[in-house]
């Protein structure tokens, strides 16, 4: 029994088929990335595991538990966190008020939920923002509080939205250096979609590469780069054969 | 089963007029996403206008629709430019807020300029005649509301499908970032539709002025029921609108007869209007997209 | 034990905040002593009981941001409850309100199921339909007195147990009591768990879900207190006039005005829905006992009315208390 299975997924939207047939798993303490061209059927994958989405067909495991058609805040509570790749811009609350929100998932006490929060912003050295408001942050800064909030409810598999896009080269760096850091301090397994390779590659152990709806290939970094296949999906028909 | 038909037939009469206010609170509804709660204040502005134009200048009241047309549209864009366009740029909550004050602000505007009195015209043409089909009486000034109502509907649905201006209010319903994109002014077609809004529910105001009371609260009414019409035939869809103000407009008709068949106090006519209440609850919840709706 | 202190935690808020609630308090107290006519007493006693609605809408309507326009029928279910168990049974308004408020839960849970599925506009005029349904009822309802309501047996002698007293101001302050047990609730809830998520709910009901929220049970929860809060409001409204009717309980107009105060003062403030009542409730009483007495020039106070709230929502939909943050370059 694997920590999460994914068996068979299929979901189509009126005729479109976005997953058709998908399976895979993750063991605990992996760091596993998703990756593959645009409309490939990544972000409908990972909606259909946290419950976005109900699948069509098939079925999600959890340590064992079936969680899918699960709603999303059971499979929060159920120990699956996610980011998005958007944070919504918000005024209402501010980032420490956003990571209790988040620490509210596992206590009633509003000072055990605040002491959380503010020890989640001393993990990720973000101190100094915490009085801010969203609408306040660079980019860099928001992805970070969404992974804040998302990490507050204690996940044990921590689903990460395109985490890296519209991040300069050291703010990737750093982001890379802090997954890191979450698998090995925080006992975390992390799950990444990415559509640029480059971050995926040096952060995952494995990696899933999806086209068309189909997985087309997994394994290490190392042979993904060399599978004819993800080559063709990324790259085109022609750029394949002319190797 | 005479009198089941008669309802009926009364029912369709009246659900034609209900279908011409609900028509306006969809087309803003659809191109801007805003509800109008003031949209009861139009029709009842309209009727006033209708009102004093038959009393005073002595014209009778069905000569009077393009007054109460030109009142519709002008409070429409009056309240477009003045009101609604500042209101855009808040939340959603501050919108639902805003037309609602407008609603109160033209209730006891009207209040404040022609007192609570119930006012209904004594004299016209039609008012008072009626006609016999077989075992059924019409009264002509209903029998005129519901026809006039369809043609205002139809001009308005084939302005819509069949010219440039229809079309491009349309595009800007579906999509409006897409449509701004084809170079359709966004804040153009806003003022269209509410110019179009205000106009067909003045029309109707003044239809109504035939044979139904004015009074400043009038409106409150008549807007839920384009509510629950608006909400049966799905918020945006101007055919599915009509179908539904018909169904509201039997419906209402019918209720009070068949509370009077099986003798429930229950069912009584004080209740007729609860029974359109009910249906747009029930409606929204179990099928939001409206008994005829395609959209969203 | 530790909720109470909660509750009474003010620490949050800067000093001036805190010294304005110290005097206002003061001031609350010793009104009653300050010699102001019945007029004034009465506008008093109103500000504290839509004080109190206000602050129950702001629970769903405030921190949850949903546009709730129904709050009248749980005034109504309240006042009808009490008015009702003590004309039939004799029942005492100690024992009725509290069943009031059961009703009021009850009914709340049952309609919140439904109504939090819809969102928006939707949601808006749906509640706006609850409300009318019950109206409508009520307003035909031969047992309870159709449209022409009920009248509460008046007492001989003021009667604690059936909250009857010859001077207004036991009124006063058993209404000053409901009112300080609904602001310390509120700066309770304002830092609980629920309120919390409420407003996150509020700003991005997606990533609320994300966070292990069942978005729908918990705004149903704050629908029910919002309906508690103003069902004990109601109750102390059939004591307080001794008569009530579907009109004066359930109309559409308290409804609005209820959602009104807490709008205008401030929503999602703690401070708001005072502030909002304080400024309408004396406007409208003095502006309509004003215009009242000239005839020829009714409704203009709503219209004055209806003039601010179009003012507030197109300028500073935050409210009064939202200008006074602004003006203090706190928010934006």
């Amino acid at each position: 029994m694997a920590f999460l299975e994914v068996h068979d997924i299929v979901k189509d939207f009126g005729g479109l088929v976005a997953n058709s047939n998908v399976s895979f798993q993750i063991e605990e303490g992996e760091i596993v990335g998703l990756i593959g061209p645009n409309g490939a059927g990544k972000t409908t994958l990972f909606n259909c595991i946290v419950g976005y989405y109900s699948p069509d067909y098939g079925k999600v495991m959890f340590k064992g538990n079936d969680i899918t058609g699960f709603k999303p805040f059971q499979t929060n509570q159920a120990g699956i966190g996610r980011t998005f790749q958007i944070m919504k811009v918000t005024t209402g609350m501010t980032v420490v008020e956003n990571i209790m929100v988040g620490a509210f998932c596992r206590t009633n006490s509003r000072h055990q939920a605040r002491e959380e929060a503010h020890e989640m912003l001393h993990f990720l050295g973000m101190e100094e923002i915490s009085e801010q408001y969203i609408n306040e942050l660079p980019i860099a800064k928001q992805r970070k509080v969404g992974m804040a909030r998302a990490l507050a409810t204690k996940p044990q598999l921590l689903m990460l939205d395109e985490v890296a896009s519209g991040l300069n080269h050291t703010e990737t760096d750093e982001m890379v250096a802090l997954l890191k850091r979450l698998n090995v301090e925080k006992k975390i397994t992390l799950f990444l979609i990415e559509h640029i390779m480059e971050m995926v590659m040096t952060v995952s152990q494995r990696v899933i590469v999806l086209d068309g709806g189909i997985k087309i290939a997994e394994g290490v970094p190392g042979d993904i780069v060399k599978d004819d296949n993800v080559i063709k999906a990324y790259l085109g028909e022609k750029y394949a054969k002319g190797r | 089963m005479e009198t089941l038909i008669d309802a009926l037939l009364q029912g369709i009469l009246m659900g034609l007029l209900f279908a011409l206010v609900a028509l306006g609170l969809n087309v803003i509804f659809g191109v801007m996403d805003i509800v109008n709660f003031a949209h009861g204040e139009f029709l009842m502005l309209g009727m006033y206008t209708a009102f004093f134009t038959s009393l005073l200048m002595g014209v009778d009241p069905l000569f009077a629709l393009p007054a109460s047309a030109l009142m519709g549209v002008l409070l429409g864009l009056a309240s477009y430019y003045w009101f609604i366009k500042y209101l855009l740029r808040g939340p959603a909550i501050a919108q639902l807020f805003g037309t609602f004050g407008l609603m109160l602000f033209l209730r006891y505007l009207a209040q404040f300029l022609f007192g609570i009195d119930y006012r209904i015209l004594q004299k016209g043409i039609l008012i008072g005649k009626s006609f016999s089909v077989g075992p059924f009486i019409f009264d002509a000034t209903k029998i005129a509301a519901g026809a006039l109502s369809l043609v205002a509907f139809a001009a308005v649905y084939s302005f819509l499908n069949k010219t440039k201006t229809g079309k491009a209010l349309q595009a800007t319903a579906l999509n409006k970032e897409a449509a701004s994109y084809m170079g359709i002014k966004t804040d153009k077609m806003n003022a269209i539709a509410w110019a179009i809004g205000g106009g067909t529910v003045g029309v109707a105001g003044g239809l109504l002025i035939n044979f139904y009371y004015v009074y400043p609260t009038v409106g409150l009414l008549f807007v839920m029921i384009a509510f629950a019409c608006v909400a049966l035939g799905g918020f945006g869809s101007i055919k599915g609108v009509f179908f539904a103000g018909l169904l509201v407009g039997i419906l209402e008709m019918m209720f009070p007869v068949f509370g009077q068949l099986v003798g429930s106090d229950f069912l009584g006519p004080h209740f007729k209007f609860t029974v359109v209440y009910l249906a747009y609850f029930i409606i929204v919840v179990f099928r939001p997209q409206g008994l005829f709706g395609w959209k969203k | 034990m530790e909720k109470v202190k909660d509750a009474l935690d003010f620490t949050d808020f800067s000093g001036v905040e805190r010294f304005v609630l110290v005097v206002f308090s003061i001031f609350l107290l010793a009104f009653p002593w300050l010699g102001a006519g019945s007029f004034v007493k009465a506008v008093m006693i109103q500000f504290l009981l839509f004080s109190l609605f206000g602050m129950g809408w702001n629970t769903i309507g405030g921190y949850g941001g949903q546009v709730e326009l129904g709050k009248a029928q749980y005034v109504g279910i309240g006042a009808y409850t009490v008015s009702v168990s003590m004309v039939w049974w004799n029942i005492p308004f100690w024992i009725s309100m509290p069943i009031g408020v059961l009703i009021a839960l009850g009914y709340s849970f049952m309609i919140g199921y439904p109504l939090f599925r819809l969102k928006g506009h939707y949601f808006a005029i749906a509640t706006i339909c609850t409300s009318l349904v019950l109206q409508d009822i009520f307003t035909n309802w031969k047992l309870v007195g159709a449209a022409k309501g009920i009248e509460l047996p008046i007492h001989e002698h003021p009667d604690f147990l059936y909250m009857q007293f010859k001077s207004d101001t036991y009124y006063y302050y058993f209404i000053m009591v409901l009112f300080y047990i609904a602001l310390f609730y509120m700066n309770w809830f304002r830092k609980s768990k629920l309120g919390y998520q409420l407003r996150m709910i509020k700003d991005d009901e997606e990533a609320a879900e994300s966070l292990g929220i069942d978005i729908r049970w918990c705004k149903i929860k704050a629908y029910s207190i919002a309906s508690a809060f103003v069902a004990v409001g109601g109750g102390f409204m059939a004591v307080y006039n001794l008569y009530i009717d579907p009109v004066s309980v359930m109309d559409l107009d308290l409804s609005i005005k209820i959602a009104l105060m807490a709008m205008l003062g401030g929503a999602a403030s703690l401070w708001g829905p005072i502030i909002g009542a304080a400024f309408l409730v004396p406007l409208d009483r003095f502006l309509g006992s004003w215009l009242g007495g000239h005839k020829g020039l009714i409704g203009v106070d709503f219209m004055i009315y209806a003039a601010l709230i179009m003012v507030v929502s197109a300028y500073q939909p935050r409210g009064i208390w939202g200008i006074v943050e602004q003006l203090r370059g706190k928010g934006k």
